[in-house]
Order: structure tokens, then sequence, then C-alpha cells
């Protein structure tokens, strides 16, 4: 188990200008999960679509508060909960800026997003992320992730200030 | 897009032990997460599919700048390179009678009956998806200058991809007809092939609109005008030529099965639009590779095929899941449906086995 002050060596970030709220993301979540996706499409008042999953914050708070140290980081920096050391109380929930952890009624313990542990000991990769047709979804180490956003950020800022006076001139 | 995310490689197979042979008709996101599925869990699979390439409205509709062509193209490759699942392409499945004509249809070299398929395999599982359009069947709808969003969007894509010699002819004055994403889609296209003025109609207000009202406010603000609570009455020609557009304004009324308010026609209030191309982008309908009912498989009024909850049609060597299932959906529901149908085939044929 990793401690809350060891390096996290992956991230995943949701870039909204990309997602299309298509749902395969919760799709391919609830089919690895027998019915119960870890991430979820929320449709908004303006008619946006956005998945909403764990953050695996890096200061995690759920982790902090948890009685039991059931709610862990993993050695990539996946937050997860133990289930056998979860008493389901849900101070998780609480704590959590974005209403993630989840009560399982019938194991009744908190159930979370951990970035498809099980596919990542196999050497794969999150469900969601390699199978978002849009690309939406990124994934990897911290410093890539962020290359590649303000890479796609670059693009659009070309595409605004340039890609204009390209085609009309 | 990697289809195969449940395993790195496909697992050994047992010799002296034969494999279970399943065909699937239709490459979209549906037939290709089944294919994954199974690919995954030994099976010989075998993708057949009416566009040279498979990845259905993926590649073949949705804009390049909503889905990335070698997001889908790479996880092609590597069901076929990796996997092994091999790709039938140009060959549109139908059941024995002569096939029905669909849109998307410009590329097929070979008909292949579904017959020969249940024959031929262990399983069957359609995922034909919807490549028919709703029309408006209003006066003036027959001829040049009037087409589907759907249409317009295929034959755009096969242009780019050099399949056919010619763009499809995108005038100036450019309506399109409907308040979804396929509208949405067809708009933008119109836009970013040179229409000076693409304007979107909508027979309801842009809070009901299946896009989005984000999605709407961000085409107003690259230049589509938006038009709501109006519908198409008939389209004006002169000399065969689209001149124009007759509307009628419409308003508000109770609910419908829908649950949307239902809108009203208001007589007398027809007004003509001026427009050279209209794009009719009003729903898409599913197509099944047969006409209502083949081999036991029956599809409903909306040409949807009936399943039962593990994805089995009346034939227990055919299975069905995607769009051709639910009609048109988002591409989420067809993935879901794909897996667990691909699960349930998995199942009954490992069942099988036992006995």
């Amino acid at each position: 188990m990793a401690s809350q002050s060891d390096p996290i060596t992956f991230l995943r970030y949701i870039d909204l200008d990309r997602c299309m709220g298509c749902g395969t993301c919760e799709s391919v979540c609830d089919f690895i999960h027998d019915g119960k996706p870890f991430i979820k499409i929320y449709e908004t008042s303006i008619g946006v679509k956005i998945p909403l999953s764990c953050m695996h914050c890096s200061k995690a708070p759920c982790i902090e508060v948890c009685p039991t140290g059931a709610m862990r980081r993993d050695e990539s920096g996946a937050v997860y909960v133990d289930p056998m050391k979860c008493i389901g109380c849900m101070a998780c929930l609480y704590a959590c800026p974005f209403g993630v952890p989840e009560l399982d009624p019938d194991l009744r313990v908190s159930t979370k997003c951990d970035l498809c542990m099980d596919l990542r000991r196999q050497g794969l990769e999150p469900a969601c992320y390699a199978m978002c047709p849009a690309r939406a979804i990124i994934y990897g180490e911290p410093r890539k992730v962020s290359d590649e956003i303000r890479h796609r950020r670059a693009e659009q800022l070309v595409r605004a200030r340039l890609e204009g006076m390209i085609t009309l001139g | 897009m990697k289809f195969t995310f449940m395993c790195k490689e496909p697992p050994s197979i047992v010799p002296g032990r034969g494999r279970y042979k399943i065909a699937i008709v239709g490459g979209g996101p549906a037939g290709l997460s089944a294919a994954g599925y199974l690919a995954c869990r030994g099976y010989e699979v075998h993708v057949y599919d009416k566009q040279p390439l498979p990845g259905g409205l993926m590649l073949f509709a949705i804009p390049e700048e909503r889905i990335p062509p070698e997001n889908i193209l790479e996880g092609i490759e590597e069901l076929r390179d990796k996997f092994n699942v091999e790709f039938i392409t140009k060959t549109k499945v139908f059941g024995d009678s002569k096939p029905r004509e669909d849109e998307g249809d410009k590329l097929v070299e070979r008909i292949v009956s579904l017959k020969d398929l249940v024959d031929k395999y262990d399983a069957v599982l359609i995922t034909t998806g919807t490549w028919r359009s709703r029309r408006l069947h209003c006066p003036g709808e027959e001829g040049p200058g009037v087409m589907s969003a759907l249409e317009f969007l295929y034959e755009l894509r096969i242009y780019n991809k050099g399949y056919i010699p010619h763009k499809p002819h995108i005038g100036n004055r450019v309506v399109v007809i409907g308040g979804g994403l396929s509208a949405v889609d067809a708009a933008m296209e119109a836009l970013n092939q040179g229409a000076k003025e693409v304007i979107m109609a909508y027979r309801r207000t842009i809070k009901q609109a299946p896009a989005g009202v984000y999605e709407i406010r961000k085409l107003i603000n690259r230049g589509v005008k938006w038009m709501e609570l109006v519908s198409p009455t008939r389209i004006i020609r002169e000399n065969n030529r689209v001149k124009g557009i007759e509307l009628q304004k419409m308003k508000l009324g109770e609910p419908d099965e829908s649950g949307r308010p239902r809108p009203i026609p208001i007589p007398g209030s027809e007004f003509i639009l001026d427009a050279d191309t209209i794009i009719e982008a009003i729903g898409e309908i599913a197509t099944p590779p047969f006409e209502n009912e083949y081999l036991g498989v029956k599809a409903d009024r909306r040409g949807r095929i009936q399943v039962d909850e593990r994805f089995r049609t009346g034939n227990p060597k055919i299975w069905a899941a995607g769009d051709v299932v639910t009609g048109p959906s988002l591409i989420g529901s067809a993935v879901k449906q794909g897996l667990y149908a691909a699960k349930s085939i998995h199942l009954e044929l490992t069942s099988k086995k036992l006995v």
C-alpha cells in the first residue's frame, strides 16, 4: 500500500471539450462491474452530458477521514476501497467534494472507481480510457497528461487565432 | 477504441478442440465491441460490413472533429492483426430475397444471404444499426437539392476518403430540418463546406431539442441561424431546382407520448424561406438485414429487431444488439448492448459445450 505522500504515477483527466456525452465510458464500466458503473453520465441543465467519476485526488479527503483505513491508495496512485476493512459508514462520501463514494447495499461497503485495478494488474488500461471514441479521457503519468491537455489547447488557440486568416486569405 | 480492453492477447487454443465460429453482421460500435469481447474469449470472429471499412457511423457519418478516425482505425487494426478477427467488407447481408435499398449502400459489391451465415456459423449477431432516414413526405421533396443528413454526412466522408469522385452538392442557402445530433452535425458540415447561410429549423423550441441547448448555441456562435417552432409543409421548386421551403409556425401543446410538449400547427401561418438545399434530419430508422420477419427473427414497425433480455431473437442461433434493436441512440448504448449480447452468446455456447 502506498502512503498519501508517495508520488502519483497515474492521472485520469476528462477533456470536456472533446467529450460527446455518448456514454461509452459508463457502458464499459457497467459491463466489467456487472451492472454497477463507477463512471456515470449526468445531463446538466444546458443539455450537456458529462461523465463523473472519482478524481483520485492527490490529497484525498476520503482517505484522511476513513476511520478504519479501508480507503487507500495503490502503488500507482489510484484511490480504492479495501472491502474487508470498510464498515460502510460513508464518512468518505461526506468528505468527497464530488459525491463519488457509493454505498453498495448488498456488500454494505463503500464502493468507487479503482481505475480498473484488475485490468491494470494484467498490464491493461482502465476500460473507460481504452474505449472512449472521442479520446476525451486522458490517462497516464501526470506530466504527460498535462502536456497532452496543453497540446490540445494549443491546437484550439491556433485554430481560433489563425484558421480564419488561412481560409479567408 | 481498444475493443479488446479486457485482454492482452487472444487465449491460446487447445489443439484438437474446435473453435466456435461467430458471424457479426455490421461493424459499428455494437458489432466491434462484441467482436472484442468474443476475440478475448478465443472465438473465431468474422465481421461483415457493407462499407469498405468497419466502424459504422463512427467512421462514415459522425464528423471527424468529434471522433478522431485513427482512434477507431487503430482498434480495428488490433482486432484484425492481433486477434485474427476477419473483416468481410463491402458486403451487405440480407435475407434471401432481393435486398432492401438503404442509405450507405453505394460501395456495396457483394450480397450474402443471412441464411448462409446461420448455416455456416455457430452464432450470428446482428448489429446493422440505423441506415435509413425518416423523410418529410411533403410535396417537392423528390429531386435534386434535398437529402437526408445521413446521406449528406456519409457522402461527404466517402468523398473525403477518395471512394467517390464528387462531393455532395451543397448550395449557398441550406435549411436543415431537425433538432437532434444528426441535424447539428449536418449543419456544422454544411458550414464547413462553405455554405453562405445555414438555417436550422425545428418544430419545438431549443429547450426540447434532443441535441441540447449547448450544442445548438455553439452552432449559433459559429454562424448558424436557429429557427424554432416551425415545420415544413412543402418544398418549392423552379425548373426542378429547389428555390425555397414553406414552413408553418407551430405552438407547444400538452406533452405527447415522448413526454415533450406536442407541436401544434398554427393554421394560416405558412411562410416561405429562400433556400437551395434542404437537409432532412428528422431521425433514422433501424435497418435489419431482412424485411419484417425472417428465420424466426422479427422486426417491429420501425424495423427494430425484437430480442429478449439476453439479446436472443426468435431464432436460437441469432442474436441482435445496438441501434437495430433500440432505434437511433448514442454510441455508449450500442457498445453496452454489443458487450452484453456477446456475453450472452458466450454463455450459450459454453453451456452447449457441457452437454
